[in-house]
């Protein structure tokens, strides 16, 4: 305890003034913590959010979801027991301003009397909801997404077509309580009374029609409670019900992924800090390695001297930590204005404790694992060197204890990564790679520093000078390659995988990708459909299928709910799936297992299943599937496995019915149409929808835009943390840069006394810190050009090519980058003068 | 009764260029209460034998006996605190810790043994090297007299037995020297401290009681004399000229 006492003595009084020397430490340890404080708490806010105004977003108590029909008589009866109800009808369909040519893919939401049961509808001129789509003149109103009006130039009082009945637009909606919360969506939103749905003929058998019925519960009746007797009630119902709990479960995933990977790219920007807080507690010690020999000198122990330094470092830390903290506080506060627009709730502003504390947890985790190493190095300085000019910081490694004490904070480091990501498989793979990439870079730094030393002297004395400063004992030369090669390895990874996918994007697209998708045609109307699609000129293609939607409720006799599935298929028994039949394979068809039926088969259901997904299932050729369509459960037996290739864009079904089970339930057809010309995509599109108003033509371009727009917010945040690392990377540089400026005044002097002109000095420099930058960029450049490879390759199974100008430019502005940093750290040596520092040799 | 006893005393130390015989077989006896000063070229081995008497260095073999402490048998952290409860240290080079005050700097050694009374015993110990003024200064706002003056009062707080002094004067102009030396001996004499005195300067040397010459690693004289001022007289009894040359 007296130990404690003296050794927090000699650490209040050791502190005094040494906060600016380590301004690169706080730099790398504030930045590693606000990234993930940041990303913490605005994922939490998010779910905040999502909690708090769970009702409005749910659009009730109770939210209850049947495809393609509506709630037996008996069910609604039950809901009306229960409670106040509001109906929702949602489906795709075409809408046209009445007096225009000009039409569109819109998001249709038929609402009944009772809609919204909470939150409120904000129509931009104040108007209610009821009012303002109630029929007038013998014409319901219709209220629209601004998008819409913009697309199709409409104002209050214009007329519009959607299937065969006319609506008058009598407003634009601001905000939509229950509008379901995601980033993408197939087109604008069109809100039209229940009562009118029949008129438009939309409502077709088989048509993808979802039916919503949302419930506002009596008082007294708990959510959890009512589900389970009600599905206890109706077993056999085939709807999806959900309560408060699951208001956005897809949204609710969606942030849980991208927090994950963020936190994961955080910590990378942790670790690549890690290495500028080694460098910067080491560059402190050695400044103070004649203060602790003078204690110990004096009497103090070891331990006394490792405490009072530990301590420093750890109060040092708590600023830099402080700072990533209130920074990170923030961030729910910025954010929440940002993407206030693309959420149907806003995001609450406050503290979230648990991401703080976690992000303060590693922070505190990383200061001292990083730490441990130099520190117990310096224990070891011999008090018996203060009798000499010069005092050497010791070299080589530490005690026992602190090897095995760093060894146990990493370890400990890793086991907070696992349950801050809430994923051991993720986690673990990425500690695997964090460690292997350490280890890459930590050897590649090794060797670069022993090449250096053994390559021959070279005549010229400033490239001597230059290979000389990169070996020379007490070199930053393998931390600079290990910090700023991690973010740059980050950076190029990123950058090929880039590429990699739009390049296959573009060159698969034109090729292979149909120009629409038309669903919702009537089994009466394919011929029409047929004849019309082939008198367009520029057609190419046709391909067809039925479809009808259902949900899987078994797998292998055992219930979803109680079978564990892989993550990477859970969302094939999240929702409904797409269903279809055949008898002969479909055109491409890559059986991996099984046989395919007789054309002519007539028997038992038999089901074509995706191989991958029956991996994640964990069933084969001879297990059965029960699905539930349209309120009837369907055992069928698995007959065969195929590949399916998802990136043709093609009509891929996961299930294939063997001809006799499906072709009797209500079932509309999709098909995609191949056109060689924009204006072949034009003119078919406006036959197909002006001969079928209840058909719907989805472009292909306006989906994979969609998926694009996704795709770029996803690689902003990806490039803005990947940045992060960098800048980590860049900050160990600079600390290495500072923290030999004191040696680089020495050099420039002596050279300049010996007779070397400044600019024999500066390029020598340059060449030192262009080396450096030149091998860091290579390093980087092969380590992260293999973890694209292996990106690209085995997860995300596609082909890879080398892209040299992604490699290039990174490298370039790497070594730029390293000459610059180093250039204005040696600026101010190459003109100190040379007599006060001799006079005070 | 020998405060200091070295035995067979041998250091060799491992170098790139093979091993380097640093000390090579010293006996020495130092009673307490005398001053001892060592003097010698450099590379003579002065320092090093400090070293060892101050537990800094261990001896590759022989005794070292320092006020009844076998420093051979003893750990690092053990010879930390022989270090704080026996001897005192003064350097050539100072060595204050810039970050602490005048007084912080002496009170240390007595907070490190957990003396309640450690700053009371500083600022008196400040006051006797004539420093009483200067408490709240650092380092840095001291010119070099004063900053040895502070290392002496740090040495002289803990009251030691023993204390160690090297080159003291080495980094000061000839008249502030004169002043730290008399302040040295007056403190040693007066708190009846032994005191081993590295100098290059004989009349330096000519102040203590002995005076031993080193030459490469090896005691090559030993000369006591009766009285302060009085000829020098090696151990043999003859007056030593070639000390006074």
């Amino acid at each position: 305890m007296r130990n404690l006492g003296i050794s927090l003595t000699i650490a209040r009084r050791e502190l005094r003034g040494a906060v600016s020397s380590f301004r690169v430490f706080l730099a790398c340890l504030a930045l590693g913590v606000a990234a993930m404080a940041g990303v913490g708490s605005v994922s939490s806010a998010m779910m905040a959010g999502v909690e708090r105004d769970a009702r409005e977003i749910l659009g009730g108590d109770i939210e209850i979801r049947y495809t393609h029909r509506e709630a037996a008589p008996e069910q609604v009866d039950w809901f009306r027991q229960s409670g106040i109800v509001a109906e929702t009808v949602e489906m795709r369909a075409m809408a046209r301003k009445a007096d225009a040519d000009r039409r569109t893919l819109v998001e249709l939401k038929a609402v009944s009397d009772a809609y919204p049961l909470f939150g409120s509808l904000e129509l931009q001129k104040g108007g209610a909801i009821q009012t303002e789509l109630a029929q007038r003149d013998g014409i319901y109103g219709a209220v629209v997404d601004a998008a819409l009006a913009t697309r199709l130039e409409l104002v209050p009082g214009d007329m519009l077509k959607i299937g065969e009945a006319v609506f008058e637009v009598r407003d634009v909606i601001a905000k939509e309580p229950d509008r379901s919360v995601s980033f993408a969506s197939f087109g604008p939103r069109v809100m039209i009374p229940a009562a009118s749905l029949p008129e438009t003929g939309l409502v077709q058998r088989g048509s993808l029609i979802r039916f919503h019925y949302l419930i506002g519960l009596k008082q007294g009746l708990a959510g959890a409670d009512w589900i389970e007797q009600t599905n206890k009630k109706f077993p056999d119902a085939g709807w999806r019900l959900r309560g408060v709990d699951r208001a956005a479960p897809g949204f609710d995933r969606f942030i849980n992924r991208v927090t994950q990977f963020l936190t994961l790219v955080g910590l990378t920007a942790l670790l690549v800090g890690g290495v500028g807080i080694a460098n910067a507690v080491r560059a402190f010690l050695d400044r103070r390695m004649a203060t602790i020999a003078t204690l110990k000198c004096l009497g103090a122990t070891t331990g006394t001297v490792f405490t009072a330094y530990f301590i420093q470092i750890l109060a040092v830390a708590t600023v830099g930590i402080g700072a990533g903290l209130a920074i990170g506080a923030l961030a729910p506060l910025i954010a929440g204005k940002l993407i206030s627009g693309m959420l149907p709730f806003e995001v609450p502003g406050g503290l979230y404790w648990k991401p703080l504390l976690t992000a303060g947890a590693f922070g505190y985790l990383t200061t001292i694992a990083f730490s441990l190493w130099p520190l117990g190095r310096a224990g070891a300085v011999r008090a018996a060197q203060l009798f000499r000019a010069l005092i050497v910081p010791p070299s080589g490694r530490p005690a026992g204890k602190y090897i095995i004490a760093s060894a146990i904070s990493a370890v400990v480091l890793a086991g907070l990564a696992v349950v801050a990501t809430d994923d051991p498989k993720l986690a673990g793979g990425f500690i695997a790679g964090a460690v292997g990439v350490l280890l890459l870079f930590g050897g590649g730094a090794q060797l670069i520093v022993r090449g250096a030393r053994m390559v021959p002297a070279p005549k010229r004395p400033d490239l001597r000078l230059a290979i000389a400063n990169l070996h020379r004992p007490g070199a930053p030369t393998a931390s600079v390659i290990l910090s700023l090669g991690l973010g740059l390895t980050v950076l190029v990874a990123i950058a090929l995988i880039e590429a990699n996918l739009s390049r296959q994007l573009k060159e698969q697209i034109p090729e292979i990708a149909p120009s629409y998708f038309f669903i919702d045609i009537q089994p009466h109307q394919v011929e029409g459909f047929i004849e019309t699609v082939e008198s367009v000129p520029g057609i190419t293609k046709m391909e067809r299928t039925p479809l009808v939607r259902g949900r899987i409720v078994q797998i292998a006799g055992v219930p979803v709910a109680e079978r564990t599935v892989d993550p990477d298929v859970q969302w094939t028994i999240n929702g409904d799936r797409g269903l279809t039949y055949a008898a002969t394979p479909p055109a491409g068809t890559d059986l991996v297992e099984g046989e395919w039926w007789p054309a002519d088969y007539s028997g038992p259901p038999l089901l074509s299943f995706d191989a991958e997904i029956a991996r994640g299932y964990g069933i084969g050729v001879g297990d059965t599937i029960t699905l539930n369509v349209l309120g009837r459960e369907i055992t069928a037996t698995v007959h065969n496995l195929r590949n399916i290739e998802w990136q043709s864009l093609g009509m891929n079904f996961v299930f294939v019915f063997a001809p006799g089970t499906l072709e009797a339930a209500p079932h509309s057809i999709i098909s995609t149409v191949y056109a060689d010309t924009p204006e072949a995509e034009e003119a078919v599109q406006r036959a197909v929808t002006d001969r079928f108003a209840n058909v719907s033509a989805i472009r292909v371009k306006d989906a994979l835009e969609n998926a694009g727009r996704i795709m770029d917010a996803v690689g902003i945040a990806i490039r803005i943390t990947a940045s992060v690392t960098l800048l980590a990377g860049v900050l160990v540089l600079a600390g290495a840069v500072i923290s030999g400026h004191q040696r680089r005044i020495y050099d420039a002097v002596v050279l300049k006394v010996l007779g070397a002109t400044r600019r024999k000095v500066l390029t020598a420099y340059v060449m030192e810190y262009g080396l450096l930058g030149l091998v860091t960029s290579l390093v980087a450049a092969l380590i992260g050009t293999i973890i694209g490879y292996v990106v690209i390759t085995q997860l995300m199974r596609g082909d890879f090519s080398f892209d040299t100008p992604a490699v290039v430019l990174t490298a370039a502005f790497s070594t730029l980058i390293t000459i610059t940093l180093g250039l204005i750290g040696t600026w101010s040596a190459l003109s100190q003068k040379a007599a006060p520092l001799l006079r005070n040799e | 009764m020998a405060l200091i006893r070295l035995s067979d005393l041998h250091l060799n130390l491992r170098s790139g260029a093979g091993e380097v015989n640093i000390l090579r077989g010293i006996d020495l006896d130092v009673t307490a209460g005398e001053t001892v000063s060592i003097v010698g070229p450099s590379g003579a081995g002065k320092s090093t034998l400090m070293m060892v008497i101050g537990g800094l260095e261990q001896a590759s073999s022989g005794g070292v006996s320092v006020a009844d402490h076998n420093l051979s048998a003893m750990s690092e952290d053990a010879l930390a605190v022989f270090r704080r409860d026996t001897v005192g240290i003064v350097f050539q080079a100072f060595r204050l810790v810039p970050t602490m005050t005048a007084l912080e700097n002496v009170a240390i050694p007595l907070e490190l043994a957990g003396s309640r009374d450690a700053f009371a015993l500083a600022e008196e110990s400040l006051g006797r090297v004539g420093l009483a003024h200067r408490t709240t200064h650092y380092p840095d706002q001291l010119s070099g007299g004063e900053q040895q003056r502070v290392a002496i009062a740090r040495a002289f707080v803990t009251r030691p037995k023993l204390l160690l002094a090297d080159e003291p004067t080495g980094n000061l102009d000839g008249a502030t020297g004169d002043t730290i030396m008399e302040l040295l001996f007056e403190l040693s004499e007066t708190h009846g401290t032994t005191l081993v005195l590295i100098t290059h300067d004989m009349a330096l040397a000519e102040h203590s009681s002995r005076v031993i010459s080193m030459a490469d690693g090896r005691i090559v004289n030993d000369v006591r004399r009766a009285a302060v001022g009085a000829p020098v007289t090696s151990d043999d009894g003859m007056t030593d000229e070639r000390q006074r040359a």
